[in-house]
């Protein structure tokens, strides 16, 4: 079974950037927070790769459109000028490629380093339910609670066909499947309710295999965890005398 | 009439077999479009509206995607613009197996045929076009005819691929050297070594999923030793690509269009070539993991293919120098071909600028499998493809038919369509980023994209809108169109200035001759 | 623009015109006037919809054997009947002449179907905890090296033929055609035989992941074995009345070399790893 570890740890990292935001001691970075501030720049960026393009086409369609002249006068291209405006662009389309992909992975990084003290659920998906088991045995069905304040980690499989784990607000999702065991952590800062939903095709009910991740408040949260904990264990009990 | 009608059933002529293939496409895109509707009804509101079976939704949505992609645009591009154009622009009187070209567009149609006894058959498909096992092994649907399905294809267009490239390499007119190729040439011959490689692949996939299903094997059952992982890899190994095969012949024919109504050469011919399809074609098969990036592979796997993905830019970025560069000091007259391909370059544009974020990583955690993927893909596919073969209808239709169609219909019907995919495929991306997954029949966690999905349907109407009126103006153009000559458009290509409109069996009434020096494109140098 | 058009148009028409005039001498015969046809193609297609998409659905999906032997009832002969009009109406043809050049592709795209398969095996292979997984049997190791014996020794025949063919002896072309033939008959049934001893001794292809690669390759191998036994029947047939094609022949002892070294692979991969 593979275990959780950053696989990324063993690739040279020297290729590109280096002073990247790896989770350790100190402040625990929020992948949520990190996608939002990639999302922004990366629609800067193609909405102006876009806009030159389209302004180029647009004065090209404008000024070039048929007049006086039947027939166009493309002027002949030498040869250095047909290997510049092969390489120069090029390089430059490269440049901006290699810039996202370093901020990327940065960000790669982030969602892939599960920060030390998480909590850590299993998941077994099966179609059309979410059930989370805690480390005290507790269990529940398409609910997951988890304290504020403290990153959560997931390790999920599928006792049936393929489904995806997807916590919209927090920008994070990760299949389960079977036979296979993947993770996926995120970070609850505030108390409050957020929408867990199914987003791989899994049959007749896939629109609805949903559930809520609850976030509480720390002590709320404690106080649930033993309760379920303790009424799991008598489940088990109950459920052994009954063997 | 019985007469004419064998001379088409059994017809090896490649401008025949090319128009029995448009036929054939067409109709799985409006077909294919009918269920889109349902589906953009069903959307409307949260909640049922026109069934309350997710079931029914699931194999409409099944249908669209299978027959748009696998049904629509790589026949309509690798089968009907190829079959209709190679062999005029290489000034060949055909092809060079007319059976073998008969038999693929015959295995085409039964594909079709498969395709459609979904609406007739109990239990029906319901797995995607993607068929992820182990829901496509364990659904009460009919994962065999998936599988039948893909297979006739995939078969046809190996032939068709074995007899493009003998073809362009063996049938080129006497003189006609590689660097005077049309572009579209090229592209085609791209898109079919890329079929011949990763066809096979696919096949045998969704042949192994039939086993699994059917015959008990154990390749994608992790029980019994197997890996569901192995089917999506092979699935992407050959569906990425496949996007490819339908990019390149698009922006192939795109290029002919502007040049001819620019009255242009093609700016900078041999970047196009080797530079953007040559790229294209050796980064095509090292992209495919950006399918999975949620799906659990090896790390190293996932951004390794990540900065691959993204080097696609650079190939594809040239290909869009060259489209734009032939605009330059041009003639460019607006006729409706013309419109369409310039909404090629601009939906293209904002399409593939949209996969961008899916191909970073860390962005596509969010967005994999949400709505922002569909407006992705539509932008780039379902609506640049389908301009480019919309326009190459238009382009083409004097030559086809020996008759024009209405300019004025032309451009309401464009217009139309221009509008609707905009009000359908925005909305679409907007909701996705809201977190709005795919292939959900019902949203009820999403409220807030309830007014998007409005407005999707109502675009989706307006496209309609335009489909019919462009359909109306084909079928009226065929009929009772004026007579068109052999060259309405002024182009310096063979299939306009050395055959005549329609063209006689055979092609050329004087098998063309070149004068040296001679290009596709050689405008501005006769005057 | 429409003077330009109208102007090439003019000129396009007068050169057609002057052309049809001077054609009427010699390119009569190169350009044919008439819509060329043929009806194999259609007919092959038909048969494969029915034999098998529908055969497999109404036996495998639909549990309706009697639906599925009609329909392979129905579709076999028009495959058969397809490919012998469509030998007879190709032998004659130019088009033949460029198959050799054709056969390359068709070879790559052939074995990317191969590399498929080894790669799907690999994966489970070196994934798998212990190997051969359980319930695995004994594979005969004697009876692959007879069969290896036997198939390379069919690809030395097919180009004895082909030498023979090209220096114009026919009756010995016949003569390593038909030992070709004979040898790839022989390797098709030892395979069959493998098989049902397999399954008789409760290896089948549910068994385990081995069982799934092992049938799963030797099959897809022994089918292309009987689709190249196929093109030679279409070979020797023709051939038997004085007619053959060349390029046809090139072209089948390509794909049947091709087979061959596919088969080197399965040997060590398959029974010998
Ligand atoms: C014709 C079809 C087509 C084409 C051409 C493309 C082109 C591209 N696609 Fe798309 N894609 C699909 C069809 C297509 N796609 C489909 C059907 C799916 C979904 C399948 C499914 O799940 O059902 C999909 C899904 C998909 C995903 C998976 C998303 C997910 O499921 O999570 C990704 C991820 O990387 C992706 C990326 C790209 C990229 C980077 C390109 C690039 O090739 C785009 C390159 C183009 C440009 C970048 C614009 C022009 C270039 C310039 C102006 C130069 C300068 C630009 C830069 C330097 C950035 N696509
Ligand atoms: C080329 C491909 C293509 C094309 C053209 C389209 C066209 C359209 N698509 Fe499609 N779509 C896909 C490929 C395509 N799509 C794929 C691959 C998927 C993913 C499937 C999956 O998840 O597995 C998808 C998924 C998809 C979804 C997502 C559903 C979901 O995830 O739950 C939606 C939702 O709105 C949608 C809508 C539409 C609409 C409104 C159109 C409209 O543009 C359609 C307009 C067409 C018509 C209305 C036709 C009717 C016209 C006539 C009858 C007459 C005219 C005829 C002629 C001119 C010949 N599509
Ligand atoms: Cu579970 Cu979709
Ligand atoms: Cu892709």
């Amino acid at each position: 079974m593979p275990e959780v570890r950053s696989v990324l740890a063993a690739v040279p990292t020297g290729l590109l950037v280096a002073g990247a935001a790896v989770a350790g001691p100190g402040p625990i970075a929020d992948p949520a927070v990190g996608w939002d501030r990639l999302w922004e720049e990366m629609l800067i960026d193609i909405t102006v790769i876009g806009l030159v393009f389209a302004a180029v086409a647009a004065w090209f369609m404008w000024r070039y459109r048929r007049r006086d002249r039947a027939e166009g006068d493309p002027p002949r291209l030498s040869a250095t000028a047909a290997v510049g405006w092969a390489v120069i662009p090029a390089f430059v389309f490269m440049a901006d490629d290699f810039y996202l992909a370093a901020k990327g992975w940065e960000l790669w990084k982030v969602y892939r380093t599960v920060p030390e003290g998480a909590l850590e659920v299993r998941l077994d998906s099966a179609m059309w339910s979410w059930n989370y088991t805690y480390p005290n045995g507790a269990v529940t069905v398409n609910e997951l609670r988890v304290p504020a304040g403290r990153p959560v980690l997931l390790r999920m499989t599928s006792r049936d066909v393929v489904h995806s784990h997807f916590i919209p607000d927090f920008r994070v999702k990760e299949d389960s499947m079977p036979g296979r065991i993947t993770y996926l952590w995120f970070y609850p800062k505030e108390p409050g309710e957020h929408v867990v939903t199914c987003a791989e095709y899994c049959g007749l009910l896939h629109s609805r295999m949903a559930g809520k991740v609850i976030v509480m408040a720390p002590d709320a949260f404690e106080a649930w965890y033993r309760a379920a904990g303790q009424k799991a264990a008598a489940e088990a009990a109950s459920g052994g005398e009954e063997v | 009439m019985g007469a004419t009608l064998r001379s088409w059933l059994f017809t090896t002529d490649h401008k025949r077999v090319g128009i029995l293939y448009l036929i054939g496409s067409l109709a799985a895109f409006a077909i294919a479009g009918v269920m889109a509707m349902l589906m953009r009804i069903e959307l409307t509101n949260i909640g049922p509206d026109i069934t309350d079976n997710p079931q029914d939704y699931n194999v409409w949505l099944y249908f669209h995607g299978a027959a748009m992609i696998l049904g629509f645009q790589i026949p309509a591009l690798t089968g009907f613009l190829a079959n209709y154009c190679v062999p005029l622009m290489i000034g060949a009187r055909d092809v060079a197996f007319p059976r073998l070209n008969a038999l693929s567009v015959w295995l085409f149609w039964a594909g079709i045929v498969l395709a459609l006894a979904t609406f007739v058959i109990p239990d029906p498909p319901d797995v995607m076009w993607t068929g992820y096992p182990p829901y496509a092994t364990m659904t009460w649907g009919n994962t065999a005819f998936y599988s039948f399905t893909v297979l006739l294809l995939g078969f046809s267009s190996i032939l068709g691929g074995v007899n493009f490239l003998t073809t362009v390499a063996y049938m080129r007119a006497p003189g006609m050297g590689w660097n005077q190729l049309n572009v579209f040439v090229w592209s085609i011959v791209v898109a079919f070594i890329i079929q011949l490689i990763f066809v096979p692949v696919l096949g045998t996939a969704v042949t192994m999923l039939l086993f699994d299903k059917y015959l008990g094997t154990t390749f994608f059952q992790p029980a019994n030793g197997g890996d569901v992982l192995i089917y999506q890899n092979l699935f992407w190994f050959y569906s990425h690509p496949a996007v490819y095969v339908i990019l390149l012949p698009f922006l192939g024919i795109t290029y002919e269009i502007v040049a001819t109504f620019a009255r242009n050469r093609v700016f900078n011919y041999k970047m196009v070539v080797y530079g953007g399809f040559g790229g294209v074609l050796l980064l095509a098969g090292e992209v495919w993991v950006h399918h999975l990036y949620t799906a659990g592979v090896p790390d190293w796997l996932r951004v390794g293919q990540m900065v691959t993905t993204l080097l696609i830019s650079v190939p594809v970025g040239l290909l869009m120098i060259g489209l734009v560069g032939t605009l330059y000091r041009g003639s460019i007259e607006y006729r409706t071909p013309m419109l369409y391909a310039l909404g090629v370059l601009f939906f293209f544009l904002i399409g593939g600028l949209t996969g961008i974020p899916n191909a970073i990583a860390s962005l596509d955690l969010h967005l994999q499998d949400t709505y922002f993927i569909p407006g992705h893909f539509h932008y780039v596919m379902a609506v640049a493809g389908t301009f480019a073969i919309f326009g190459a209808v238009y382009y083409l239709f004097p030559k086809m038919t020996g008759r024009m169609y209405r300019e004025r219909t032309g451009k309401l019907g464009f217009w139309l369509t221009f509008i609707g995919m905009n009000l359908v495929f925005m909305p679409m991306m907007i909701a996705g980023i809201e977190g709005m997954p795919r292939r959900y029949y019902d949203y009820a966690q999403f409220p807030q994209v309830e007014g998007m999905q409005q407005l999707m349907t109502v675009g989706a109407f307006v496209i309609l809108a335009g489909a019919l009126v462009t359909l109306w103006n084909w079928l009226h153009g065929a009929l009772r169109g004026e007579p068109a000559p052999a060259n309405p458009w002024g182009s310096r290509s063979l299939e306009w200035t050395a055959a005549p409109s329609p063209p006689p069996p055979g092609n050329f009434p004087v098998p063309p001759r070149l004068e040296p020096g001679w290009s596709p494109y050689a405008y501005g140098e006769r005057a | 623009m429409a003077q330009q058009g109208a102007e090439l148009d003019r000129e396009l028409g007068g050169r057609l015109a002057a052309a049809a005039h001077e054609g009427e001498g010699h390119a009569a015969g190169e350009h044919a006037h008439e819509w060329e046809t043929s009806p194999w193609p259609l007919t092959i297609s038909v048969g494969i919809l029915l034999a098998l998409p529908l055969a497999f659905a109404f036996r495998f999906v639909y549990g309706q054997p009697l639906l599925a032997v009609i329909m392979l009832g129905l579709g076999t002969p028009l495959i058969v009947a397809g490919v012998v009009g469509w030998v007879r109406e190709g032998l004659g043809a130019h088009e033949l002449g460029l198959s050799p050049a054709a056969m390359p592709w068709f070879i790559l795209a052939e074995a990317l179907i191969f590399l498929t398969l080894f790669a799907s095996y690999w994966v489970m292979r070196l994934g798998a905890p212990e190997w051969p997984p359980a319930g695995t049997v004994d594979l005969p190791r004697l009876v692959p090296l007879a069969m290896t014996a036997i198939l390379v020794s069919s690809s030395f025949t097919i180009h004895a033929a082909e030498a023979r063919l090209a220096e114009g002896r026919h009756g010995a072309f016949l003569r390593w055609l038909a030992l070709t033939m004979v040898l790839g008959t022989v390797f098709v049934l030892l395979s069959a035989f493998e098989w049902r001893e397999l399954i008789h001794e409760g290896f089948t292809p549910a068994t385990n992941a081995y069982s799934t690669a092992f049938f799963s390759i030797t099959g897809f191998h022994a089918a292309h074995v009987i689709v190249g036994l196929g093109a030679f029947v279409a070979l020797l047939l023709p051939a038997l009345r004085g007619r053959v094609s060349e390029p046809f022949v090139k072209s089948a002892s390509m794909y049947w070399h091709f087979v061959d070294v596919v088969w080197l692979f399965v040997v060590s991969q398959v029974y010998f790893w």
